[in-house]
């Protein structure tokens, strides 16, 4: 089991709308949430599940600082300047910059911050995982056939061919 | 000023190391996997569920059918990001992982 990952908002909403959602706490024994997200969760629901997960220490609020904030404002730039890249927000870029920074994965599933990570000198260590990278970490043969049609049922994702044919699923 | 060194001098700008190449590389490759990302989208929405959502939402979902970036339609229409992913699940608008 890996101890800590930081997590986007977004990732974070699919992977609790997931029917086999305990898993992720199989890989990481806690999850760590920058504080710059909270505004995003306003709904009664997800905020119930997020004070559950912070309560059972499964989940922790990350204070902002100023020296994330620096690099998280250049790979902003960087990736939100370069056509053909989807977009990155501030939290997401801030999210990116703690992991880095800290030695940390980084659990997303926009495709930025893989190709970021792999060619900026400051985020190399930085492991970004989307969410198939955690099923087929959790799952094996036709459990994670099984699992990986589940989740894209149940959150509306739908893995690029590519994706699947890398993780070595047929669906 | 070519693509290479317009981001070359960006990343200097910025004062980042990179590896333009292998950047460069993975934009490409990334922007191919994600082409016909909108046409899959309007093919997979609920067009009903859509339809029969309130302002502003029905025009956010219909924004995100098109962009397919939650957090952009987000900051247009004011609407948090996480009310707008939990609708596109409702909505059953395909979020395309590549």
């Amino acid at each position: 089991m890996m101890s800590l990952a930081v997590a986007d908002t977004c990732f974070l909403i699919n992977w609790l709308s997931f029917r086999r959602w305990e898993g992720i706490f199989r890989l990481f024994y806690r999850i760590l949430l920058p504080s710059i997200m909270l505004p995003e969760l306003r709904s009664r629901r997800v905020r119930g599940k997020i004070e559950e997960l912070v309560y059972r220490g499964s989940l922790v609020i990350l204070p902002r600082a100023d020296y994330v904030d620096r690099e998280a404002l250049r790979i902003f730039n960087l990736v939100n300047s370069t056509p053909g890249l989807p977009r990155i927000d501030e939290p997401e870029a801030y999210g990116l910059a703690y992991a880095a920074l800290h030695g940390l994965p980084l659990l997303t599933d926009n495709a930025s911050p893989k190709v970021a990570a792999r060619s900026l000198s400051s985020l190399r260590g930085v492991v970004v995982y989307d969410s198939l990278d955690l099923l087929t970490l959790l799952y094996r043969g036709s459990e994670l056939r099984a699992a990986v049609e589940e989740f894209m049922s149940d959150t509306s994702i739908i893995f690029s061919r590519e994706r699947l044919r890398e993780a070595g699923v047929e669906l | 000023m070519s693509r290479r060194e317009e981001v070359a001098r960006l990343a200097k700008l910025l004062g980042l190391e990179l590896d333009v190449e292998s950047y460069l590389k993975a934009v490409e490759e990334c922007a191919k996997r994600m082409a016909g990302g909108a046409e899959l989208r309007r093919r997979n929405a609920d067009w009903a569920y859509i339809e029969s959502r309130p302002e502003p939402l029905r025009t956010a979902l219909k924004l995100l059918v098109e962009t397919g970036d939650v957090k952009l339609v987000s900051a247009v229409t004011g609407i948090p990001p996480e009310t707008l992913e939990c609708e596109r699940i409702e909505a059953r608008i395909p979020r395309l992982v590549v």
